[in-house]
């Protein structure tokens, strides 16, 4: 497993945003849905090591990221896309995608390598020595993107990936998250139910910082049959769960 | 709440040996780049070439002189900036909303920011080495004497890299649009306060990068060219400043996450390091005292050999009396020689004149409060007569032209001179005066009213003013025009110039002895 | 007053507080505090030829950036194209704070020696700040610091040439000018004015973490 999550709890003041998770993950592409400030940014947060839980218990890749060491380990082989990525408009898309691949410890001999891979996997290939600044928003997402996956993560942790995304460019998104996800474990985190039906074997729907459906997207898609709100099968299971949970 | 996906992946490669050093090179090629610093370089060499450039180069050519100008200068020039630029780069990750991005990286974020930092502070550097080699650069082409001091150099550089560190480290931990423009403003406010507590040579705040020497004195053109220039304050302000930089470089591992345990212990070592080299530094500098070549002795400093006096060969005029000076001030031999000349011409071979006249250097000494006495040398009891000169830049009095040395070198030294030969003074004939006076006219010195010295000066050989709150009155008061004296002097100086000086020759000791009267004069 | 007005009136006062709170305007009058009773304690001591007219000006820059970092635009586009009030807003903020820094130094200087008085005071930080305004407007307010605290060692070199010539003396380096001096207060002024010009029509660039 790559991810085994116990107990996991994070809370801001007295408000709980991850109450109580357990997850076990493996390779594969893993959907994380739910409402607005239901966790699931906190909880991805907390399995990128940028925040540490307040309780439970959180291995990634066999490790503890509680410790310095394990935790560098970790991050060597860890990709994240935050919601709201920062970027140096100054830098170039190349310089950008180099900049993480040089923290993240991606060997020397093969960063420029790894560079023109993670750009050309998110169709930028032509834009490399184009400035950030000079990008769409869209564009500048595929970046974002490139600089999570420049180091060939063993956990992909994605937060609202195709926010800017046209249509073609999500399709494209799709398959390059289930081709990642033979060999990593990917988390996605999204509202866009369509792009969990397309790319993720398994989904968690969360609900004030606890899971309240695992599953396949069959499965939840299952729990929406005769009831729930929704234009598809997968918005009226996600409707019905919800509903489910707070009654 | 339990989801399981499918079977784990076989083992992960171990990853191929990396190069240790070449990552962070390329991270450090990366800063620099796109480093705010670049983009502030004008700013920098206008500061500069205003502010520095042009009244260092308006200095006489010295290297003592010029390059203290250009430390104080550039630590002045450097340190809004440089410490407004640092703070915005330290501040960027903050700003720039990519905190979260690159803290989940394996790089710790203290080698992060360092490699940010080194790119802020090689920019600095590339400006102020630009600097330091226009100024030393034409330095090195005007001088006639000595050479680069280096020590001046050193602490400016120290200097730049500490502004460097104060504002990285307060934007890293300040991220604030309001952190930039503060923090500069405030280097260059403590920078200006600095030298406020300084209270004679003994002051621990002469620490400070914009002093150059014991700061009652000021910039003294005498310093460091007949003595060896003494680092002692150099090395003290050097380990000050580095100390301060690493212990500002060492607290951005302190907070919780940016580095593994050992390497925090290693950047708590370092401030506790740097803190103690700079204070150990502050009590250094408290313990010096300004010697009598005018620079700061710090007795654990001190290499005892720098008291000895340089060694060089005097470069001389071809006037009758040969006027001599330190080879640094060569620049100002023509002058001098030419301005002495007719004079020297009318003394040459007198009994009791000088050999020749040779430049020597002053004696600084500490007085009360924040002044300086300054003690003119005096002549050599034995051996062959050498009358010793002082420039009036060796008595810090305002950087003059070649010319205006000359003048002032004529209308103070000049009577004394004659004074010397003839014996003219306090107590002295009428005869005596009109000779003296006889003699400057004939040499064609403008009639002298009162001669007047810088304060607190003395002359060799002879008393200070001793008439309370005025001019010397012994000064040939009755030389004025319409006396008798006036009009003896104006004949003397009116026989032609063989004569005169034959006259001198037979008639020199009776005069000094004040045998003669005004009606003996031809 | 009718409720209608009052209401408008709420409202206007409401806009004015949020806009105020989100260009930390706040943070910038605390920083002229700060500055006014740095300026307090300094002149407690007796300062002497142009040490005495150096320290206020150190002051007044200060106080100048911190008007200037104000400008900083933390919406960008949707703020600029939601109807008319912005410019009104920007004149209002940059002109209000710069007459409180003038009155806050000013009355910090009340009963010390403040070399060169009120009219010192007045000149120095409108035609500081105007300085950074047009740097705002070039470089984005993040970066508009550069100009005054550059400006700042100039001016105060050019007091120091009063003392030991020669003397940098341009109606440009105002600071160096004898409080009344026509031309000195000339050039201010029309910077100022420049800034404010420029400023309340454009606003500052919009960077991106700028406004942090």
């Amino acid at each position: 497993m790559n991810v085994e999550i116990t107990g996991l709890t994070r809370r801001f003041g007295s408000v709980a945003a991850v109450a109580g998770v357990d997850l076990r993950l493996g390779p594969g592409v893993f959907g994380l849905l739910g409402p607005n400030g239901a966790g699931k940014t906190s909880l991805l947060r907390i399995m990128a090591t940028a925040m540490r839980p307040s309780s439970g218990s959180l291995r990634l890749l066999g490790r503890d990221p509680g410790s310095y060491g394990p935790r560098c380990e970790i991050r060597r082989r860890l990709g994240y896309l935050p919601q709201n990525p920062g970027y140096y408009p100054g830098f170039t898309v190349a310089e950008y995608v180099e900049y993480f691949a040089l923290l993240k410890e991606v060997p020397s001999a093969r960063i420029r390598v790894a560079v023109a891979t993670a750009i050309d996997r998110v169709a930028l290939g032509d834009r490399g020595k184009a400035r950030l600044r000079t990008l769409s928003g869209g564009m500048l997402r595929r970046a974002s993107i490139a600089q999570a996956i420049v180091n060939e993560p063993e956990v992909l942790l994605l937060d609202e990936p195709t926010a800017g995304l046209d249509p073609e460019q999500r399709v494209a998104f799709r398959a390059l998250l289930r081709d990642l996800g033979q060999r990593a474990t990917v988390v996605v985190s999204t509202h866009l139910v369509e792009d969990v039906a397309a790319a993720c074997a398994q989904v968690a729907l969360m609900d004030r910082g606890r899971i309240v459906f695992a599953g396949t997207p069959d499965e939840l898609a299952a729990r929406g049959d005769g009831q729930g709100a929704g234009d598809t099968p997968l918005e009226r299971g996600y409707s019905a769960v919800l509903a489910q949970a707070r009654s | 709440m339990t989801a399981a996906t499918r079977a784990p992946s076989a083992a992960r490669p171990r990853p191929a040996a990396r190069r240790p050093g070449l990552p962070t090179l390329r991270l450090l090629r990366l800063e620099l780049r796109h480093n705010a610093m670049a983009w502030l370089l004008p700013v920098v060499f206008a500061l500069f070439w205003l502010v520095t450039y042009r009244k260092t180069m308006a200095m006489p050519p010295l290297w003592n002189v010029r390059a203290a100008s250009l430390q104080t200068g550039i630590v002045a020039d450097f340190a809004v900036p440089v410490t407004g630029a640092a703070a915005w780069m330290g501040s960027r990750e903050a700003r720039r909303r990519i905190t979260d991005q690159v803290m989940i990286t394996a790089r710790s974020r203290w080698e992060r920011l360092l490699v940010t930092w080194a790119a802020t502070a090689i920019w600095a550097m590339l400006a102020y080495l630009g600097c330091l080699a226009a100024g030393y650069g034409v330095t090195a082409h005007q001088a006639s004497g000595g050479g680069p001091l280096w020590w001046p150099a050193a602490v400016a550089a120290a200097c730049v890299l500490l502004f460097c560190a104060v504002g990285f480290v307060a934007g890293a931990f300040l991220p604030s649009r309001f952190t930039a423009p503060l923090v500069a403003i405030a280097a260059f406010f403590v920078l200006a306060l600095s030298t406020e507590p300084i209270h004679g040579s003994q002051s621990s705040w002469q620490v400070s990068p914009i002093v150059t020497g014991p700061w009652d004195a000021g910039v003294q053109a005498g310093v460091a060219t007949f003595y060896p220039f003494q680092p002692d304050l150099s090395i003290a302000q050097v380990m000050f400043l580095a100390g301060l930089t690493v212990a500002l470089l060492g607290v951005l591992a302190l907070p919780a996450g940016s580095v593994g345990r050992a390497l925090r212990a290693v950047a708590a070592s370092c401030t506790v390091a740097g803190l103690l080299a700079a204070g150990t530094a502050v009590g250094l500098t408290g313990t010096g005292s300004m010697d009598a070549q005018g620079m700061l002795d710090i007795p654990a400093l001190h290499d005892a050999a720098g008291d000895r006096p340089l060694a060089f060969t005097p470069v001389c005029g071809r006037t009758a009396i040969p006027v001599c000076l330190n080879p640094a001030y060569a620049a100002y031999l023509p002058a001098t020689a030419s301005a002495l000349a007719p004079l020297l011409g009318e003394l040459a071979g007198l009994p009791g004149a000088p050999a020749r006249i040779v430049q020597e250097p002053v004696a600084y000494q500490q007085a009360t409060g924040n002044s300086v006495a300054l003690q003119l040398p005096r002549p050599a009891v034995s051996g062959p007569p050498v009358l010793p000169l002082v420039l009036p830049d060796q008595l810090g009095q305002p950087a003059m032209t070649a010319a205006q040395q000359a003048n002032q070198v004529v209308t103070t030294y000049g009577p004394d001179l004659v004074a010397d030969v003839i014996g003219d003074g306090h107590g002295a004939s009428q005869a005596q005066n009109a000779v003296a006076t006889g003699l400057m006219m004939a040499a064609g010195l403008r009639r002298l009213d009162v001669y007047q010295l810088p304060a607190g000066h003395a002359i060799p050989g002879r008393q200070p003013p001793t008439a309370p709150g005025g001019p010397d009155a012994s000064r040939s008061p009755d030389v004025a025009p319409g006396t008798p004296a006036y009009a003896a002097a104006e004949r003397f100086a009116a026989l032609p110039s063989a004569v005169r000086h034959a006259w001198l020759g037979q008639h020199l000791a009776a005069l000094r002895a004040g045998q003669l009267t005004l009606a003996q004069l031809p | 007053m009718p409720r209608e007005n009052e209401g408008a009136v709420i409202t206007r006062a409401r806009l004015i507080w949020l806009y105020a709170v989100g260009r930390r305007v706040p943070v910038a009058v605390l920083v002229m505090v700060a500055c006014a009773a740095g300026l307090r304690i300094a002149l407690l001591w007796h300062w002497d030829t142009y040490g005495a007219l150096q320290l206020p000006l150190i002051f007044e820059t200060a106080a100048a950036v911190s008007i200037v970092a104000t400008t900083a635009d933390p919406f960008g586009e949707p703020e600029r194209v939601a109807g008319r009030w912005l410019p009104f807003l920007r004149l209002a903020a940059t002109v209000a704070l710069t007459a409180a820094a003038v009155a806050l130094l000013a009355a910090a200087g009340t009963g010390g020696h403040l070399a060169g008085g009120t009219l010192d005071v007045l000149r120095n930080v409108a035609g500081i700040t105007g300085l950074g305004l047009l740097g705002a407007a070039v470089l984005g307010a993040g970066l508009s610091w550069t100009g005054p605290t550059g400006y700042l060692i100039a001016a105060v070199y050019a007091l120091y040439t009063q003392w030991h010539p020669p003397a940098l003396s341009t109606p440009w380096l105002w600071p160096a000018r004898p409080p009344h001096d026509l031309g000195g207060a000339t050039c201010a002024a029309l910077v100022f004015a420049a800034g404010l010009v420029v400023i309340t029509v454009r606003g500052a660039r919009f960077r991106a973490g700028d406004a942090d």
